[in-house]
């Protein structure tokens, strides 16, 4: 059955068009994608985000648990700090990409929609067989998850709470009342702007906190933001979408994710990840902006020369520079900088230019 | 929601206009689909000179994140192309009726236009 998220009603009042994404009726537009998506680059949008899932991991053994099942060592990240990483398979292939925040004597997981059993079930699997004394429990139906992205973001919650916003660094966790509600919040988003997610239970006092912050961020503009306008702001930041970026069982070395691996513990899936770092023969994530006129979109051919080089994984027209964008898996010999390689957009090549990610530059708004 | 559908025009089931003048008919797609659509930022046209059939894939109008194809409602040979889409696809958002066109076609059979929805049964189905 497909879930709604708990704010569905207060959506569809908003003007929000809906669309399936991971087993959950979601927002997928309000006024359009474009116009969202400047907002957030420009000024401040909120997102209802609870598609993504929530996992409780306690127990004494919860830091060795996430140590173990994580490419990072989970004994690095303080209290009221948070990371990104990845779950692996035993063969080095991504299960889900997510985030763990450290909050007192437990640990909040992020799985992505959809993973929140699969998640939960390997956690408790590895705990047992590996005799750690850690539990992991799904409350995802428990939680709504806000974001709050986009240059205003801080200015507009900081209306809505005595606590200094500024005292939060990046990745930064902690218990907060806003709104007079308390909930989790996390200097951390998805857009590549300045921006914060918040998780809110029980479900019932988020509609409270949801429309507070839209009265609050009035004065900067603020809208309601679908997930068609979260996907085009994270391609133009490079960052990955689980759905697409790890389909067919991808490794994070492939998906240029070896900046989140903590060499120095072991973890599952280390193995085949060193075999595989020393063969060094795999296609790599690589990131391109099109020269041509013409969109590529996930499961175009790569060429170069007429010979299949790589696919793409995600592409789109880009908001912010007008022109098509594509993320997708490329021969390690073929993706340097700057090399022009052909994407077949319904079987005419679109010339486009290799780059290093962020396609959008951190800066982009200074320049337009 | 936009939704005006003119009275001067035929209309297919995929949510496209034509309009006959002479033995041309300018096509383009309606105030209804261009909404549905929202966006428009990118149109891919077929050849001046193709001959096309009935039902065949004329052009694809992409929005940010989809692909549409627009078939063609009647069969004949592309006199003319909407060039200012190439760089202002939006204008279709802004103008479906008039600037937004797509493509002219010369009419091989006039009858095929006879066959079209008029305006009422066009407002009937959105």
């Amino acid at each position: 059955m497909v879930k709604r998220s708990p704010l569905y009603e207060v959506q569809k009042k908003l003007g929000a068009r809906f669309t399936e994404f991971a087993g959950f009726e979601m927002p997928i537009q309000y006024s359009s994608i474009k116009d969202e998506h400047l907002t957030v680059r420009k000024s401040v949008g909120i997102f209802d985000v609870s598609h993504m899932s929530n996992v409780w991991i306690t127990g004494e053994g919860a830091e060795d648990l996430i140590s173990l099942t994580t490419v990072e060592d989970a004994s690095r990240i303080e209290d009221k700090k948070s990371q990104y990483t990845a779950l692996l398979k035993e063969d080095g292939t991504v299960i889900d990409d997510t985030i763990f925040m450290h909050l007192g004597d437990k640990y909040m997981m992020i799985p992505n929609a959809g993973m929140a059993e699969i998640v939960t079930k390997w956690l408790n699997k590895k705990a047992e067989e590996h005799d750690v004394c850690a539990t992991a429990e799904n409350v995802s139906d428990d939680y709504v998850i806000l974001a709050v992205q986009g240059p205003k973001s801080r200015d507009t919650l900081q209306k809505l709470t005595k606590t200094d916003l500024k005292n939060i660094g990046f990745f930064g966790c902690q218990y907060i009342d806003i709104a007079g509600i308390n909930c989790i919040i996390s200097h951390t988003g998805y857009t590549g702007e300045l921006g914060f997610e918040l998780q809110i239970t029980p479900t019932e006092k988020a509609e409270k906190v949801f429309n507070k912050i839209l009265e609050a961020g009035k004065e900067f503009g603020i809208k309601p933001i679908g997930l068609g306008a979260r996907d085009t702001l994270r391609l133009e930041k490079g960052f990955i979408l689980a759905g697409n970026e790890f389909k067919g069982g991808r490794t994070p070395l492939e998906a240029t994710m070896s900046w989140t691996i903590n060499w120095d513990h072991e973890f599952i899936g280390k193995d085949a990840l060193l075999k595989q770092k020393e063969k060094g023969d795999y296609e790599r994530l690589t990131s391109m902006i099109c020269t041509d006129k013409g969109i590529p979109r996930a499961g175009c051919e790569i060429q170069k020369d007429v010979k299949k080089v790589g696919i793409v994984t995600s592409g789109t027209m880009s908001p912010c520079l007008n022109v098509g964008i594509a993320m997708g898996y490329v021969h390690p010999d073929y993706r340097e900088k700057e090399n022009i390689l052909e994407i077949l957009v319904r079987d005419k090549p679109v010339k486009s230019r290799v780059v290093r990610p962020p396609i959008v530059p951190k800066d982009w708004i200074c320049q337009n | 929601m936009a939704n005006e559908v003119r009275n001067d025009l035929k209309y297919t089931e995929d949510h496209e206009w034509l309009k006959l003048e002479g033995e041309i008919a300018k096509i383009g797609i309606t105030d209804h689909a261009q909404s549905e659509l929202t966006d428009i930022v990118f149109v891919e046209f077929p050849e001046i000179g193709k001959q096309v059939k009935k039902g065949d894939e004329l052009c694809i109008v992409e929005s940010v994140k989809s692909v549409s194809e627009i078939y063609a409602p009647v069969s004949g040979k592309i006199a003319n192309i909407n060039k200012q889409l190439e760089e202002t696809p939006e204008i279709i958002n802004e103008s479906p009726y008039a600037d937004g066109w797509l493509v002219e076609i010369e009419v091989t059979d006039k009858s095929e236009v006879d066959s079209l929805l008029d305006a009422d049964s066009y407002k009937k189905l959105i």
